[in-house]
């Protein structure tokens, strides 16, 4: 313990522990030298309700274990005793922060299945909606990586004009939160009058606080210093573990379903996702931020293409007793957070057979977050979490 | 770490200036936007109960409790929602009927006793029943199952015109399936059927294509499928649910479609009717129209042996001398009655009762007697020239046609009358018209107006596209004679025809007067019964009632107890209402024959 | 995408092949076979990412459907493997050496399912449920709601009619 040690915040490695046969570190809780801390499931350190059980010796996590469940609301069995149009308010809400994906892959596998084609406006009204579900979640995102290093002025700032897009949505589909606006055949509704304009407003609203979150974080010293070679991804782990989205993207890899496999009006949209190749979390943070703004000029493309009326729903057929033949598949979209899939089995009955949601937290958080946790100090979890960003109703439906 | 990555977070600071964004009073500066999906809102006057919400809420958040009394297209009930479950999605909103139920843009609600939170909309009154705004049900193209029936195939009327072939194609299957999809299985219109068919599901067997089990299911209330799927009066479609927004169902073409795709000789095997016991009771039944034999169809199930007197050479009575061949084909008839004799029915043609037969000998050779004798004779109006021989009935005339008699069928013909029958004499005159000159020259004038005549619609339609003449709206004054032969009808515009109580009060502009040619002219304007059969004796123990027509309890049985009557002579009229009577008569004549006492007629 | 279907039908004898959508098909393979195939498909045609593993309970043929969904980035391919295993007995070959991700999917399919994959890492540890002692839930025989109506306690109170049974009873009711 010399005075040089002090300051640079050193482990002290002469009470480390011994390597065991097969390579992995032998954690001997009656060794005393080891701590087992659970962080979660109510905790501010954590993104939702999930827990993680850490073995630490000191500050530095030795082993660490998800623990999910505390989410698990059972809907893939609930969906099971539902009608095709009742299933559409159960499984929206399977994840809470972002819904609208939801909606479009259930209605994406139905409308596959039966082989109904949604018309054209539609289409475009259902890519504005997944555009804006994003950008409500990444502007608490974004700002989110700071305030797990205890800055938490930025989120303030994404939380109000956040509260200006969930007005938009209130107006456009008549909820907040839950949109339920997407449903099989089409969407429930066209443009209010003067969306256009005062969604225009609030995206000058989103390029001031770019250019705010810029200077807030990314010029920032002790942001810095913390995110930087912070839980690195090495390039083979992206399809080792199934890494998706934004952190795929940050390690160089360009995994992004609407480039790969465009969907929706994509095809007609002019943009280029952002890659880096050092994948700490602070490039994570970055790959987020130009995501925020290319989800803004989307927008912005996304109203000026779109057409002035149209039908927004295909007939299908009655759907108090619709039934769709044998079949299987598999539909994705991008969410804020990487791909999202729902894979749907039907048997000619009023009901589906199997449905299971494949989110990108699944593996996220529990193969991923269990080897980057280790080595990284007690104080960092949360900010490991947030770069992953971990959803965990999610991972347990 | 340079100085810049040191200092520009700083920066902030410069949005101390800014005016802080809060709303101050956000319970009422904040009300739901347009769309929002607030608390329920039900127009209990519009709203029939038919339980499409309580359906597809996938949370069972919804309840039928009773309002008020049910009626022919109401149920009488009315959702109720337990805002425990409830998670507002508005699918409720957007299937309903009748687009009664909408949401409010209403969010806020503080209330001490959770109870409350099952209410009644439209029934407890809340704050926001007058709020404007609120989730209504897109507009636009929106809709949950189709709102517009598949188009019936119908023969051009240059082909139909001159020919008896049936003007009505039939549904495919693909039309069948698509018209069955419709239905939204509310179960409103059982009621309204005098039968009381199982409608749902027989639908249901059509989407299902599962025709046996549709059989099934019409035999159980109706033996006559292949009939009333042609020529119903379809109470059914008029309270239909989905016509309140779109058009009703096809009720009646989707039964016919169910009877024309099974073969007739697969009936017993389906219907599970091959071996039926016998009682070693017998039943008489007076009249082969659709009552006698609906009674002798489910009589003979029973394990009754029933005989049948039939004072024409043929079945069917209405049904055959009363419906041209273009709307009811003769082989649609025949092979429902066929497969009613099958069970064992004995049928008696060219019997009369009272002439080959007393109606108290059948009390005493048989152990009940049902009496469906009808309404044969026609009615006339009793004008000036009336009594010429070229004044004739209509009844009489179908009659005619149907037994293939010569009849007498002029250049000129005037109808009187403004019903279905009116309409089926004037379009099988206007058939024999083309046939023999060529041309067709028919007027068919009536008391009601255009708007009130009491045909259907598609009657008066076809009865134009095929060249006949309607004037509606005129009240027969008196037939011009000339030589012994009508000249045409001298009539007067009527300008109403009930009072302010709703009696038959016709009110004449005498100044407005027209005169139609016609040598030969029709009288339509309604039926009456023949109850010579029943002698002067027997009568005595009859009780009658209004309109001359015989009182009965409601298991049709008259003042003498072996003996029941039912159909046109009792209610009507009408091929449905007939085919129940038969149904409850025979179920009458059971409980009476086994013992089980009941009150006879008041 | 169709010549690599013809490709493994050939080499692993795959069979019931449906090719619905451009870039996605699904294939059925026999048990024994299925671990090769996939193995294969993951060394040699450039399906390095898996998408998800689950299974679909056939409770009225006895058996369960296993599917493995694989992603080829590069090309985007989409394909689906489906193994059918016995119902009673419901055991399959690990795969957790193939991917790391693979042994969360295994961990719930043995908790919600109830198959099991002998050698995968924590295979028995809770992964959703804690304190289970029922059967393994997804499967069909489970019934969700019979499961609530016991396990939670309804408010009362609740009664509904049925608008024919109630018409009927009301306005005809002596036939």
């Amino acid at each position: 313990m010399d005075l040089k040690n002090m300051f640079q915040m050193k482990a002290d490695r002469s009470s480390y522990m011994e390597d065991g046969q097969d390579g992995k570190l032998i954690t001997d809780l009656d060794s005393h030298k080891l701590l087992k801390i659970w962080q979660g499931p109510q905790h501010p350190g954590v993104t939702g309700n999930m827990s993680l059980e850490l073995t630490v010796n000191g500050d530095e996590i030795v082993e660490s274990k998800t623990h999910v469940g505390y989410l698990h609301r059972g809907f893939e069995k609930l969906m099971e005793r539902r009608k095709f149009i009742q299933c559409f308010p159960t499984c929206i809400r399977m994840c809470v922060a972002e819904p609208d994906p939801n909606e479009y892959i259930l209605s994406a596998c139905i409308e596959n299945l039966s082989g109904i084609e949604v018309p054209e406006m539609a289409q475009w009204l259902r890519t504005l909606a997944l555009e804006m579900a994003r950008l409500q979640v990444l502007l608490r995102g974004v700002p989110g990586q700071a305030g797990t290093f205890a800055l938490g002025l930025g989120y303030q700032w994404g939380n109000y004009i956040r509260d200006l897009i969930l007005d938009r949505f209130e107006e456009l589909t008549g909820g907040r939160v839950y949109h339920m606006y997407i449903l099989p055949g089409g969407v429930r509704g066209l443009l209010p009058d003067g969306f256009k304009q005062r969604m225009e407003d609030n995206l000058k609203l989103v390029d001031e606080f770019l250019v705010n979150i810029n200077d807030l974080m990314y010029n920032n010293s002790v942001f810095k210093k913390r995110a930087k070679g912070l839980a690195v991804i090495p390039v083979d782990w992206v399809d080792k573990y199934g890494v998706y989205g934004p952190a795929a993207r940050a390690a160089g890899i360009m995994r992004d379903t609407r480039k790969t496999h465009p969907y929706l009006k994509y095809a007609e949209l002019d943009f280029e996702p952002f890659t880096t190749t050092d994948s700490d979390v602070y490039a994570r943070s970055v790959v987020r931020w130009n995501d925020l703004k290319m989800t803004v000029d989307l927008i912005r493309q996304i109203m000026a293409k779109m057409p002035d009326k149209g039908e927004i729903k295909a007939p299908t057929p009655n759907v108090m007793h619709w039934q769709i033949p044998k079949g299987e598949t598999y539909m994705k979209c991008e969410s804020s957070r990487g791909e999202y899939g729902m894979y749907m089995v039907t048997d000619g009955s009023e009901m589906p057979r199997r449905v299971n949601l494949k989110g990108p937290s699944y593996t996220h958080a529990n193969a991923l977050l269990d080897k980057l946790l280790v080595n990284a100090n007690i104080a960092d979890t949360a900010a490991i979490m947030v770069s992953l960003a971990t959803c965990p109703p999610e991972i347990e439906r | 770490m340079s100085l810049k990555d040191i200092l520009t977070p700083f920066t902030a600071w410069k949005r101390v200036a800014k005016d802080p964004v809060t709303v101050k009073d956000p319970f009422n500066d904040r009300p739901g936007a347009d769309r929002y999906r607030g608390f329920h809102k039900n127009d209990v006057d519009v709203c029939i109960g038919c339980g499409t919400c309580e359906e597809i809420c996938e949370n069972e958040a919804i309840d039928l409790v009773p309002y008020t009394d049910p009626k022919d297209g109401d149920s009488g009930l009315r959702p109720r929602v337990d805002y425990g479950r409830c998670c507002w999605c508005a699918l409720c909103v957007d299937v309903c009927t009748t687009n009664s139920l909408v949401l409010s843009n209403e969010y806020t609600w503080i209330a001490v006793d959770p109870e409350e939170y099952r209410y009644t909309p439209g029934v407890d009154k809340k704050a926001w029943d007058d709020n404007e705004k609120g989730w209504k049900k897109p507009e636009g193209n929106y809709e949950f199952y189709n709102l517009k029936r598949e188009d019936m195939e119908h023969l051009h009327p240059e082909d139909r015109s001159s020919s008896f072939v049936e003007m009505v194609k039939g549904y495919s299957k693909e039309q069948a399936q698509a018209e069955a999809d419709r239905c939204v299985e509310c179960g409103i219109c059982v009621a309204t059927c005098p039968a009381h068919m199982g409608i749902p599901e027989y639908i249901k067997a059509v989407r299902h294509d599962d025709m046996e089990e549709g059989l099934r299911v019409l035999y159980e209330t109706n033996p006559l499928p292949e009939i009333c799927g042609r020529i119903c009066t379809h109470k059914c479609e008029t309270v239909c649910s989905i016509g309140h927004k779109g058009d009703p169902l096809s009720i009646r073409w989707l039964k016919r479609y169910i009877a024309d795709n099974v073969e007739s000789e697969k009936y017993k095997e389906i219907l599970n009717t091959v071996d039926l016991d016998n009682k070693d009771k017998k039943v008489a039944i007076i009249g082969s129209g659709p009552s006698g034999l609906s009674a002798a169809h489910y009589l003979s199930l029973m394990g009754y042996s029933c005989t049948i007197f039939e004072q024409y050479d043929k079945a069917g009575g209405m049904m055959r001398y009363g419906i041209p061949e273009y709307r009811l084909p003769y082989d649609s008839i025949d092979k429902d009655i066929d497969y009613i004799l099958s069970l064992g029915v004995e049928i008696k043609y060219n019997t009369r009762i009272g002439k080959d037969i007393t109606l108290d000998q059948l009390g005493k050779d048989f152990d009940a007697v049902f009496s469906g004798t009808g309404l044969h004779l026609g009615r006339g109006t009793g004008i000036d020239g009336s009594d010429n021989e070229h004044v004739y009935f209509s009844t009489d005339l179908l009659r005619q046609i149907t037994a293939g008699d010569e009849i007498e069928v002029a250049e000129k013909i005037v109808v009187i009358g403004g019903g279905n029958v009116a309409m089926d004499i004037t379009r099988s005159l206007a058939r024999m018209q083309n046939k023999k000159y060529g041309k067709v020259d028919i007027i068919a004038t009536s008391l009601e107006r255009e708007e009130n005549m009491p045909a259907d619609r598609e009657e008066v339609v076809e009865a134009r596209e095929e060249g006949a003449t309607v004037n509606p709206g005129w009240a027969p004054q008196s037939i011009e004679i000339k030589d012994g032969v009508p000249t045409g009808l001298n009539v007067v515009q009527c300008k109403s025809l009930f009072d302010d109580t709703g009696r038959f009060n016709p009110q004449c502009n005498m100044d407005n007067k027209r005169f139609f040619e016609g040598t030969m002219i029709v009288q339509s304007i309604g039926q009456g019964m023949d109850l010579t059969y029943v002698s002067e004796e027997f009568k005595k123990n009859l009780e009658f009632g209004p309109r001359g027509r015989v009182q009965t309890n409601q298991h049709l049985q008259t003042g003498v107890n072996w003996f029941f009557m039912g159909g046109d002579i009792i209610v009507g009229p009408d091929v449905i209402h007939g085919i129940a009577d038969g149904h409850r008569a025979a179920i009458g004549i059971d409980n009476f024959i086994q013992g089980i006492n009941f009150e006879p007629a008041k | 995408m169709i010549d690599l279907l013809k490709d493994i039908e050939n080499r692993f004898q795959t069979f019931d092949t449906v090719h619905q959508q451009k870039r996605q098909a699904f294939t059925t393979v026999d048990k024994g076979r299925a671990i090769a195939l996939v193995t294969w498909l993951k060394e040699n045609s450039g399906f390095t990412t898996l998408t998800l593993l689950t299974a679909v309970d056939w409770i009225e043929d006895g058996v369960f459907q296993l599917t493995y969904l694989l992603n080829n980035p590069d090309k985007g391919f989409e394909l689906g493997i489906r193994v059918m295993i016995d119902r009673e007995e419901a055991t399959m070959e690990s795969s957790h050496h193939l991917w790391k991700n693979m042994m969360t999917y295994q961990r719930e399919l043995k908790e919600m399912f109830g198959i099991d994959f002998p050698g995968s890492p924590r295979l028995n540890e809770s992964f959703i449920l804690e304190g289970w002692d029922d059967i393994p839930p997804y499967r069909r025989d489970f019934d969700t709601k019979e499961y609530s109506t016991t396990t939670y306690f309804p408010r009362p109170g609740r009664k509904t009619n049925d608008p024919t049974e109630y018409m009927k009873s009301k306005m005809y009711p002596n036939t």
